[in-house]
């Protein structure tokens, strides 16, 4: 019995046969796609000569049909994605409620003013619409234009809305992707790109949109697709197993844009503790960065560095906040948080552990799985911090900001401060120890996707960066006039 | 009903208690054992409700006073993390004496006296341990990121060994003869000579228990002992490695300056490898020995003697004994046919066990593995942790009491799969409580091929950094 079944778009084509079956695994139900062996070979783009059509759309248009999109999957689109919420619902990563949530996000996410922002502040609209001109010291004029290129695209399936600035950044980029769907999201990709299918058919954006399901890593299926007469660039989020796999496909001509595996901390400063008003505020906002999306984002509060101070007293008050972040987490409202769907059993295990031995952690709640606070007695966090899921978090006291700042590392993406000054004063120090987001405490996991991205600039990086050159020799030294090196 | 007297001898000395026949232990009649089990279980735990701490703490949080029912067992049992709850940070600022303390709260021994001043490696911690209490702490390995340490006693472990005896030479439905109570055997112990892990602990033990005094009956494959410093570092880097914080991990300097030594041990192997084989194909041939190990080593053994061309070395009445999964190693489907064509001997005998309880459980005729009289076995729903239904044929989470267990608690919830049909006797003729032979790992259930992609880092993140340690974690 299959729970759903994956269709694929092939260049601006749905494809619903023939379909191969997949069992359960790890949780999650049987289901079955359509066979990626059968649509391999229609896959790739062969003849780059093509992507012409798509160059020459002025990127209004490209904006206009993404708003079109939009509205369409807010209308009668919408029943693709009740299926895609269905899936997502079945493969266990999320509740109904925080899907339909995100979902009902994406007309303003594909709206034009939103997208043209993208645009303009990650590329610059000039770029994508036309050549560039810069005048060098050296008296040549350079005109640069931002060129779409053949990407493979590996969007992470938590949240639902990866696949949503997947396809859009491959839109305003004028490129041309192949979409692997991933098993954790399974159809959120296919409903989007039915959407743009049904607003626009025939149009180059949907003859340069393919979307897929294969098994990650069936080599028998990327070997031949990954090689640089197919691709030129891969485009791969998180999972460390996954990024090493994929890396291992690079070869001269293939170029990795990496949004790697990432986590994400929450430094409170003393000002937290200034009176009761500030710590209800500071832990409602606490618990935002922690419930919101039920803590499966990169961007998930889960280990709090709190400069409370590591003596009896703070300790104390840090168990105060602890309580008033957990109170509030729990009093959330289905559509930003809920009890989780999924519980990782070892995670409790050494959640009960703590709580029975008591001496350096004080563990609040939990005890339903609806979610912990663990308030460390010492300034380190639980050795299972890795774990953290499900809405359990971890705070820390310090006595220092030195002890916070320690615990940045390469794979920390978001941190959330409190207050402002705190911010400003880590701002230039944090991102030396890996640090890569800093934000407002609460605002974690409300992301724009108008900034750059893991410290990097990926939608640039999506692009190809051309140049064309012009030297007149009356303003560019000619090299044939140079005269040999003294003494040679 | 047993007189107290009785019921004391079962739960403190079951082989008294039982004749040192391990027929009797296994054919009394269920509901005879279930009363002395169910009485056990009471004395038992008001014992550790008065001594350990954390049973206490346990015990008062769900409000119970005493043990009326074993049903009110499953609630009180450990989570396997409990042995590894204190923050690895005391070990790398070798606070021995807050270890100490943690520890405490988990064995009804003493620890409050123990003196750990100058104590400067995880090795000499418990050496102290072991010099100046009844302990005989053990290790895990580590692969999880810490170590787990488990509050043994020697007089357990002693226990367990004259128990293993009588499992391995006596004959299910015979009453033992002198020769069953006092074989004589050459030890193979085909492992390093000595260690605080849980098996290798054992090698001690067996040292005494089976060589009859002899010494020079114990042939271990190497001669070296593995560190528990070293141990903790590959575990730290295991750690670091899902943290993304390699590029942090600090070295105990005094271990660093330990570095030529086990490089040296790493080199010396190959050459004590190649002596072992010398020995069991030449001195010891045709010899009856005991010999015992995980399957995944005692088939890399096998391969390796086949290899070098040596078959059917020991007496075929030898004593073999494997068990312990696999490990995550993928075995040939014939590996036991391996390890029988190199030893030559008729039997090889199978046991389930784990490191959080005292009983071995030994594998009848037909397969399954008999749980041993002083432990009451429960299946638990994967998930929920509920107890299964005690009838019909069950398939769960593991979980036992085993009341023998003096030195920590006995209740401990496994990662492992099981299936127990309760209602249909075994076909060996055995009266007790049978698992059936497959038995999986959840972790290795739930650990297959998958291809979910997350942002957000896990745990199971591995780093090939460590991959130079891992050959000291067999």
């Amino acid at each position: 019995m299959s729970a759903f079944s994956i269709p694929a778009i092939v260049r601006g084509e749905l494809i619903e046969k023939p379909c191969v079956a997949y069992p359960a695994a790890g949780g999650a139900p049987a289901f079955e796609a359509v066979d990626p062996g059968a649509i391999l070979e229609r896959l790739p783009l062969g003849n780059p000569g093509t992507m012409q059509e798509l160059q020459s759309v002025p990127l209004e248009e490209i904006l206009e049909i993404l708003a079109e999109t939009g509205r369409h999957l807010g209308n009668t689109g919408r029943r693709h994605l009740e299926a895609a919420c269905a899936a997502g619902v079945a493969v266990g990563g999320y509740p109904a409620s925080l899907l339909r949530q995100s979902f009902a996000a994406l007309p303003a996410i594909f709206a034009k003013e939103t997208v043209r922002e993208i645009a303009a502040q990650r590329v610059g609209l000039d770029y994508l619409d036309g050549w560039v001109e810069q005048k060098l010291a050296d008296g040549r004029r350079l005109r640069i234009r931002a060129f779409g290129a053949r990407c493979l695209h590996i969007p992470a399936g938590n949240g639902g809305l990866i696949s949503a600035i997947t396809i859009i950044r491959n839109a305003i980029t004028r490129g041309d992707a192949i979409v692997k769907i991933p098993s954790n999201d399974p159809l959120t990709a296919i409903a989007i790109a039915r959407c743009l299918l049904e607003v626009a058919p025939g149009h180059p954006l949907t003859r340069h949109l393919s979307v897929a399901y294969w098994r990650g890593g069936d080599a028998a299926l990327e070997e031949p697709l990954i090689r640089p007469q197919n691709l030129e660039k891969i485009c791969a989020w998180g999972g460390f197993a996954s990024i090493k796999h994929i890396a291992g496909y690079l070869q001269p001509g293939l170029e990795l844009v990496a949004l790697d595996p990432k986590r994400s901390a929450t430094i409170l400063g003393p000002e937290a503790f200034r009176d009761e008003e500030t710590m209800r505020e500071v832990a409602l906002r606490t618990a935002c960065d922690i419930g919101m999306a039920n803590q499966e984002a990169c961007a998930s509060a889960r280990v709090i560095y709190a400069m409370s101070g590591t003596d009896p007293e703070g300790v104390a008050q840090l168990e105060r906040l602890g309580q008033a972040i957990y109170e509030a987490m729990v009093a959330l409202p289905p559509h930003l948080s809920t009890p989780p769907t999924r519980v990782d059993r070892e995670l409790r295990d050494h959640l009960e552990a703590s709580r029975m031995i008591g001496d350096w952690y004080h563990v609040i709640g939990g005890e339903e799985d609806e979610g912990a606070i663990i308030v460390s007695r010492l300034d380190e966090p639980v050795d299972y911090a890795p774990l953290l899921s499900g809405r359990v978090a971890n705070l820390v006291p310090v006595d220092s900001l030195e002890r916070a700042t320690r615990a940045m590392n390469s794979w920390t993406q978001t941190v959330g401060i409190y207050p402002e000054s705190l911010k400003r004063e880590l701002r230039d120090v944090l991102p030396l120890h890996g640090a890569q987001r800093l934000t407002s405490l609460g605002y974690a996991c409300h992301v724009t996707s108008a900034a750059p991205q893991d410290a990097i600039e990926p939608v640039r990086r999506l692009c190809k960066w051309v140049v064309e050159e012009e030297c007149n020799p009356a303003e560019v030294f000619p090299p044939w006039k140079a005269p040999p090196l003294a003494g040679e | 009903m047993a007189s107290a007297d009785e019921i004391e001898t079962f739960m403190n000395d079951p082989m008294e208690f039982f004749s040192h026949s391990i027929t009797r232990m296994h054919t009394i009649p269920r509901e005879e054992l279930a009363a002395l089990q169910q009485e056990a279980a009471r004395r038992r735990f008001a014992e550790h409700r008065a001594e350990i701490g954390v049973v206490r703490n346990l015990a008062d949080r769900l409000g119970r006073e005493t043990l009326d029912s074993i049903h009110d067992l499953p609630a009180l049992f450990f989570p396997h993390t409990i042995f590894k709850s204190y923050p690895a940070s005391l070990l790398d600022k070798k606070r021995f004496d807050a270890m100490t303390r943690w520890l405490d709260q988990l064995t009804s021994h003493d620890l409050s006296g123990v003196d750990v001043e100058g104590c400067e490696s995880i090795d000499e911690w418990i050496d102290r341990l072991d010099e100046q209490t009844p302990l005989e702490l053990i290790t895990s390995s580590g692969t999880t990121g810490t170590l787990s340490l488990i509050p043994k006693d020697k007089h357990g472990a002693m226990y367990t060994m004259k128990l293993w005896r009588m499992f391995l030479f006596q004959t299910f439905g015979e009453e033992p003869t002198d020769a069953d109570l006092n074989p004589e055997v050459e030890v193979i112990w085909p492992n390093f000579a000595s260690g605080k892990l849980g098996h290798l602990r054992m090698a001690a033990m067996i040292r005494r228990e089976f060589t009859g005094g002899d010494e020079s009956r114990f042939h271990a494959l190497y001669s070296d002992a593995i560190s528990t410093d070293l141990m903790f570092l590959a575990s730290k880097l295991r750690a670091a490695a899902s943290r993304g914080e390699l590029d942090r991990v600090e070295i105990d300097p005094r271990l660093l300056e330990r570095k030529d030594e086990f490089e040296a041990m790493q080199a010396r192997r190959p050459q004590e490898m190649s002596e072992f084989f010398e020995r069991c194909s030449r001195e010891l041939r045709g010899k009856r020995v005991f010999m015992t190990s995980a399957y995944s080593l005692m088939y890399e053994l096998a391969a390796a003697g086949l290899e070098r061309g040596i078959r059917g070395v020991f007496a075929p009445d030898s004593a073999i004994l494997t068990g312990g999964g696999t490990k995550g190693m993928v075995l040939p489907d014939n590996y036991m046919e391996v390890i029988q064509e190199f030893l030559g001997v008729n039997e090889i005998q199978e046991g389930y066990g784990m490191s959080e309880i005292s009983a071995f459980h030994w594998a009848c005729p037909a397969g399954r593995y008999h749980v041993q009289p002083w432990v009451i076995p429960f299946l638990l729903d994967p998930d929920s942790s509920a107890e299964l239904p005690r009838e019909g044929r069950q398939t769960g989470r593991a979980a036992f009491y085993d009341f023998f267990n003096r030195s920590h608690w006995g209740g401990v919830i496994s990662g492992d799969e099981i299936t127990i049909d309760w209602d249909r006797p075994c076909e060996c003729g055995l009266a007790s409580v049978a698992i059936e032979h497959d038995i999986i790992r959840y972790s290795e259930k739930e650990g297959v091929e998958d291809d979910r992609i997350s942002c957000a880092a896990t745990q199971d993140v591995n780093d090939s950094a460590v991959d130079f340690l891992r050959e000291f974690e067999i």
